[in-house]
């Protein structure tokens, strides 16, 4: 592949689906499917080095594999064996109850800093999170999350008990945050080895406690790309933002019919804006038959919508991992559906087209520069 | 020597559709599979060592229980077969 081009890592109910354009970003190539069968959570490459594919393969006959690819996805080796090694030490000695189980699901990879090539970060059903320093070849669990002395105090969303966002502050690279969906937003300041919980100022509707330390349904969270003290929310509680770090959130959806949603991204070019695709809380689907995604902008503190008119009608859901953005001026943006469509932007949002395949449906979408 | 037949949904960990052994119990039997063809380690029985939920092991056509199951003595000519359940969609 030509440098300078884009990459789109797409993982679906079916499988995982490699995409590439040049910097137009109107004509695709789509490969795939690789892990054909496979409910792939999240399949990303590492940007610091993208021919390092990583895939996330939850299958009900075989269990949860993580395969890893060292040629942009042209041969896949599983590197998961260690990391259930590690849990089943945990099952047998640690936990008790309902959390005596296997891993139910991998859920989410996040890439280190880029002064540790070889790390990674990995988030699982029930929710934990494992780093590795090789590559996935090993894991190791962390700790002061996986044992919080909260924990006891977590629930399992409709998705189960995932976590599902890890982030590493860019400036501060001890800084990281992890979603979880019940159990709210954790922060840690010394690399993962502590975590607190934050989730002031978000409410929680579906428990009598309506404000308490932890229980939050989170779905999403990112760091603004400019000004990562800024952290976009996208809550089964509605959009949040924080401005000081996660230590207190402002609900700022309320101004929109709807502000449940899974998704949420802000573009690396787009300082200080962040884009959501709100759906109806009940159905999970966008309303009035068009999926509407809005950028949030921090400089105006207003939504606008950006999709003009009924360009995809029909009624389309979006699973949490499912919108992200790429580093290019204008900004690509990216939103699968959970019927298959692709949505891209290649133009900041000021209009969008969908990339004429048709895939099974869609868990994540994953942006990153062609190897 | 007990007859071991596996499903062809277990080509891609081990290549072949039969083998033979002598283990002593169903729990044995697999921990030999998993000692013999590595690949298969946590494909047939998760972490926990329970089989997993979609694994159906018989033991001269009869169904074991995936955790008490495991426990199965195994003996002679006895058959098991390793089979897979319908899922997914």
């Amino acid at each position: 592949m030509a440098k300078g081009t884009v990459a789109v890592w797409v993982g679906t109910r079916k499988g995982a689906y490699g995409l590439t354009s040049d910097a137009k970003r109107r004509k695709w190539t789509v490969k795939g499917p690789a892990h054909a069968g496979n409910d792939v959570f999240h399949v990303a490459a590492d940007p610091r080095d993208p021919k390092y594919v990583y895939a996330l393969a939850n299958n009900g006959w075989f269990g949860p594999r993580v395969f890893r690819s060292s040629n942009s996805g042209g041969k896949w080796a599983e590197v998961a064996p260690p990391m259930m090694a590690v849990l089943k030490d945990r099952a047998k000695n640690e936990m008790g109850g309902s959390e005596a189980g296997p891993i139910v699901n991998l859920w989410h990879l996040t890439f280190g800093p880029e002064n540790e090539p070889g790390s990674l970060f990995l988030g699982i059903d029930p929710a934990m999170m494992f780093r590795s320093d090789d590559r996935g070849a090993s894991w190791v669990g962390l700790d002061g999350l996986n044992k919080h002395r909260t924990r006891a105090k977590w629930n399992p969303g409709a998705g189960g008990m995932c976590l599902h966002s890890i982030l590493i502050d860019p400036t501060r690279p001890k800084r990281m945050y992890a979603g979880i969906s019940a159990a709210g937003v954790f922060r840690s300041d010394d690399g993962g080895e502590t975590w607190t919980p934050k989730n002031k100022g978000v409410r929680v509707s579906f428990q009598p406690e309506q404000n308490p330390e932890v229980g939050q349904c989170v779905h999403k969270i990112v760091l603004d790309p400019a000004d990562p003290t800024i952290v976009y929310r996208q809550d089964h509680d509605g959009i949040h933002v924080s401005r000081d770090s996660a230590d207190s959130w402002i609900r700022v959806g309320k101004v929109l019919d709807h502000d449940f949603g899974f998704v949420v991204t802000a573009p690396k070019e787009m300082p200080g804006e962040a884009f959501f695709a709100p759906l109806e809380p009940m159905s999970r689907l966008g309303t009035g038959g068009q999926l509407q995604v809005y950028r949030w902008s921090e400089r105006t503190r207003k939504f606008t919508p950006t999709v003009k008119g009924r360009p995809f009608p029909g009624d389309l859901g979006t699973h949490r991992d499912a919108m992200d953005s790429d580093w290019l001026n204008p900004s690509g943006i990216y939103l699968g559906t959970t019927t298959g469509q692709l949505l891209v932007s290649p133009d900041g949002a000021k209009s969008w087209n969908e990339v004429p395949y048709r895939f099974p449906g869609i868990h994540s979408v994953t942006v990153a520069p062609a190897a | 020597m007990v007859a071991v037949r596996l499903d062809a949904m277990l080509k891609e960990f081990v290549p072949r559709r039969s083998v033979t052994t002598s283990a002593g119990t169903v729990r044995a039997m697999i921990e030999e599979l998993e000692e013999n063809y590595p690949k298969i380690r946590f494909r047939l029985r998760d972490e926990t060592g329970a089989l997993r939920r979609y694994v159906k092991v018989f033991v001269n056509g009869d169904e074991v229980d995936r955790t008490t199951g495991l426990a199965t003595p195994l003996a002679g000519n006895d058959t098991v077969d390793i089979l897979h359940s319908i899922q997914g969609g």
